[in-house]
């Protein structure tokens, strides 16, 4: 019944393998409920039951671990779950049509049978690569403190190493020249690096002022 | 219960600096203490419990260390410290206070 307690509360925190300090600590208390009771002279099935309602409900307590901690549970807070209940929604279906982009991407090769085909396949991949991104940083958003810029600057990258994979294979598709092409990504890399730099100098010159 | 209980739960930051001024102690101990004291009829989650106890080191009334249990388990103590004294005194008038302007208020002056 002890193991069948340890397994319980580790199925409790399955989902959330950051909160190893609560996950312990809580344990850990659960199990010397669990001892107390069977001194007591409890039978283990009662022993566990009340070990087991002792808990009570977590989910408050992983959600304010990941997302940095709520003070009270004050009236304010009651619009936030409505808007993520939104933004879920609108993840749901933006990862929707990425996925089914992902499925449906090799039909133009199968029936152009060319470079354009290989490239609309790319196109497709792309779209849904861009797809994914947007559905998961909102995601991310309230968890990491990172500013508007930083997002942004996150963003420009990803769309870049896409849009700079897919001009490496067109390119090479179209001229063969697979021994210099490469040469695509450290230019990538270059322009990006120089796309943040104007990006940082225009930050700061806005905080000058 | 449910209406004393939801009463009770709201000071569950003094119940705890108020056990932990008496000696270090641990998330079962305390509620254990808690559960005696209360004479049974009251005890906390351990959900809130330990949103208690972050929320507390938090904002620096009482620190965390690592113990080792009989079990041969870690175990998480906690310590109160000055500014958590201090939090605990301040509670505790507030309590006083509310509990003197209750008993104001329900003041009744039927006659027998």
């Amino acid at each position: 019944m002890r193991n069948q307690l340890i397994n319980y509360v580790n199925l409790l925190f399955a989902g959330n393998p950051e909160a190893v300090d609560i996950k312990e600590e809580i344990l850990q208390n659960t199990l010397d409920r669990y001892d107390d009771m069977i001194a007591q002279g409890r039978t283990p099935e009662a022993a566990y039951s009340l070990a087991i309602s002792g808990i009570g409900d977590i989910s408050e307590l992983l959600r304010s671990s990941t997302a940095g901690f709520v003070f009270s549970a004050s009236p304010v807070s009651n619009s936030a779950p409505q808007e993520s209940e939104q933004k879920k929604a609108l993840r749901k279906f933006l990862r929707g049509i990425a996925v089914g982009l992902f499925i449906l991407c090799p039909i133009p090769l199968f029936l152009l049978q060319n470079e354009i085909g290989l490239c609309l396949l790319l196109a497709i991949v792309a779209v849904a690569t861009v797809l994914i991104i947007f559905a998961s940083k909102d995601e991310k958003a309230p968890l990491s403190e990172l500013t508007p810029q930083q997002k942004m600057t996150k963003s420009i990258s990803s769309l870049f190493w896409t849009i700079g994979s897919i001009i490496y294979f067109i390119v090479s598709f179209k001229t063969f020249a697979w021994h210099i092409t490469w040469i695509i990504f450290p230019l990538i890399g270059a322009i990006e690096g120089l796309v943040h730099a104007c990006m940082d100098l225009k930050e700061e010159r806005k905080h000058e002022k | 219960m449910s209406i004393a209980g939801d009463l009770i739960r709201g000071h569950t930051d003094a119940i705890i600096l108020a056990r932990l001024i008496q000696s270090d102690s641990y998330g079962y101990e305390i509620n254990k203490t808690i559960s005696n004291m209360s004479g049974g009829r009251f005890e906390l989650k351990e959900a809130t419990l330990y949103t208690a106890f972050k929320r507390l080191e938090e904002a620096g009334f009482i620190v965390s260390y690592w113990g080792n249990s009989g079990a041969g388990a870690r175990r998480r103590y906690y310590t109160i410290t000055p500014s958590g004294r201090e939090e605990c005194r301040i509670l505790r008038e507030e309590w006083e206070e509310t509990k003197d302007i209750m008993d104001q208020l329900l003041e009744t002056r039927e006659e027998p």
